[in-house]
């Protein structure tokens, strides 16, 4: 580390509420996420497969163990101990379950399941050294209502659940809470133009008659990481009413 | 008065409700404070946040009328409803008295429809509105010896997804469920169980995973957070805040 960094290192330890990786930070939930923590003061690291507009940007796969512990280190050691860490790094696609392939099937859980696990390897050793950690994954309300061409991805986010659940109960007498926030159809790239989720007929079932706003979900999860000192283990469902 | 928003809390005299009423007012609401009658308590904090004091039972239709239009007379229409007010009594279901049962329920179910009902036309119009209903864990996972209060708070639930679908996107229902939280009422719970105040903390704590039980400060935050005029995505949900501790299915 350069004295600059170290400077750099220093004043963001002194200032602020601390440093937060957020995965899938370039786009969509995870960047909408990235900018709110940054505005409450969180110095922000994004890990992606593309740059992201944070503070440090880290670019590399979360099915990738290793690069995901590097990153790890170096924001560590630019921007100081990773307090929060937010999982946004995912993938969306629709395929009647007949037809799903086994790399699909494995390529979903590989990224959202191992892509999780993956992250907290690399980051919950620290959190629980320092006994100091806020954990929020995303996963979503298909995992909680499934969906007609989403067994994979439902199941893919469902297991995230499990995990979150169970880590919670695990690590909270540790001082790190683990939670999930389970956006429902979500204005982002990762629904395309053509997407069934963006038809009116579909909206017109929701009870609020929309996609929920990237801006609705990053709040959340600023409340969840920074008000939500009794929530452990909670699944906060922000989701336009798609399952009540 | 539009710009900061006006919010009536129920029960809101002590423990969570109190909690409630500060933090909506530090985040910058004018808050009704309401408890069953006028007493030093209540005063006390409607002089500490600035607020006003809105005297009723929950439970009487003719007195939530009332309230809520001497409210909305002075203050506007409410932005926020926070449905607080509970009664509750502990004892073997086989003991317990129907004129009892029946004041639990029409104090935390019936009290809440008749909240809701009234304040509607106000929240409709104030084109912001938030509806908090506190129900509790209890609700979710029953509980030895509180069956009219698991079973009125069950029925919360039930209204707030019921409703939730209804209201929005006018209006928006969200519940909050409590673990067990450092309020008066665990003095009943430690009488109910013949044990001291402190071990009875002490016994709740050891069943939380995070170990400890609750404060009220925790749960005026996610009440806060439902109340967020910014956030109109989230309806007919129950933000559970209980450290954990899960013994339920839903």
């Amino acid at each position: 580390m350069t004295a600059e960094t170290a400077r750099t290192a220093e004043t963001a330890r002194a200032a602020g509420p601390g440093v937060a990786l957020v995965t899938g930070a370039a786009s969509g939930i995870g960047a909408a996420v990235a900018r709110r923590l940054q505005a409450a003061g969180w110095r922000v690291a994004g890990y992606d497969l593309r740059p992201s507009s944070t503070d440090v940007s880290v670019t590399g796969d979360v099915t990738d163990a290793v690069a995901l512990a590097a990153a790890a280190a170096a924001v560590t050691d630019e921007l100081g101990p990773i307090r929060a860490l937010v999982t946004a790094a995912g993938y969306y696609e629709m395929v009647p379950f007949d037809q799903l392939s086994l790399a699909q099937w494995d390529r979903m859980l590989a990224v959202h399941l191992g892509g999780l696990a993956a992250t907290l390897r690399a980051v919950l050793p620290g959190m629980l050294a320092r006994r100091d950690g806020r954990v929020v994954a995303i996963s979503s309300e298909l995992a909680v209502g499934g969906g007609d061409g989403d067994a994979h991805y439902a199941a893919a986010k469902g297991a995230i659940l499990g995990l979150v659940r169970s880590l919670a109960a695990e690590v909270a007498s540790q001082g790190v809470l683990v939670n999930s926030v389970a956006p429902g159809p979500t204005d982002t790239p990762l629904l395309e133009p053509a997407s069934p989720w963006r038809a009116p007929d579909y909206l017109a079932t929701l009870p609020v008659g929309r996609l929920a706003s990237p801006a609705e979900i990053a709040e959340t999860v600023r409340f969840v990481i920074e008000e939500g000192s009794f929530l452990v283990g909670e699944i906060v469902s922000v989701n336009s009413g798609a399952v009540i | 008065m539009a710009d900061r928003g006006v919010a009536l809390v129920t029960g809101a005299a002590q423990g969570i409700g109190a909690a409630i009423a500060r933090r909506l007012a530090a985040g910058g609401a004018l808050v009704a404070v309401n408890d069953i009658e006028r007493r030093p308590a209540m005063d006390q904090i409607v002089a500490e946040i600035g607020g006003l004091a809105a005297p009723a039972d929950v439970s009487r239709r003719d007195q939530v009328d009332a309230m809520i239009a001497e409210v909305e007379r002075s203050a506007g229409p409410l932005s926020t409803l926070v449905c607080n007010a509970a009664y509750m009594t502990m004892g073997p279901f086989t003991e317990h008295p129907p004129g009892d049962w029946w004041k639990v329920v029409n104090t935390n179910l019936t009290g809440t429809f008749h909240l809701i009902q009234a304040a509607l036309p106000g929240l409709r119009r104030s084109g912001r509105g938030r509806v908090v209903i506190v129900t509790s864990y209890w609700g979710v996972t029953g509980w030895p010896n509180a069956t009219a209060y698991a079973a009125s708070k069950a029925g919360l639930i039930a209204l707030v997804k019921t409703l939730g679908r209804e209201l929005a996107p006018e209006v928006i229902v969200n519940g909050i469920a409590p673990g067990v939280t450092a309020t008066p009422q665990l003095e009943v719970d430690a009488a109910d169980a013949g044990i001291s105040l402190a071990q009875m903390h002490e016994r709740y704590a050891a069943g939380v995973p995070l170990g400890r039980i609750g404060q009220p400060e925790e749960i005026a935050a996610g009440v806060a957070f439902l109340a967020d005029p910014a956030i109109g995505a989230m309806t007919g949900q129950i933000l559970h805040v209980n450290g954990g501790e899960v013994r339920c299915r839903a």
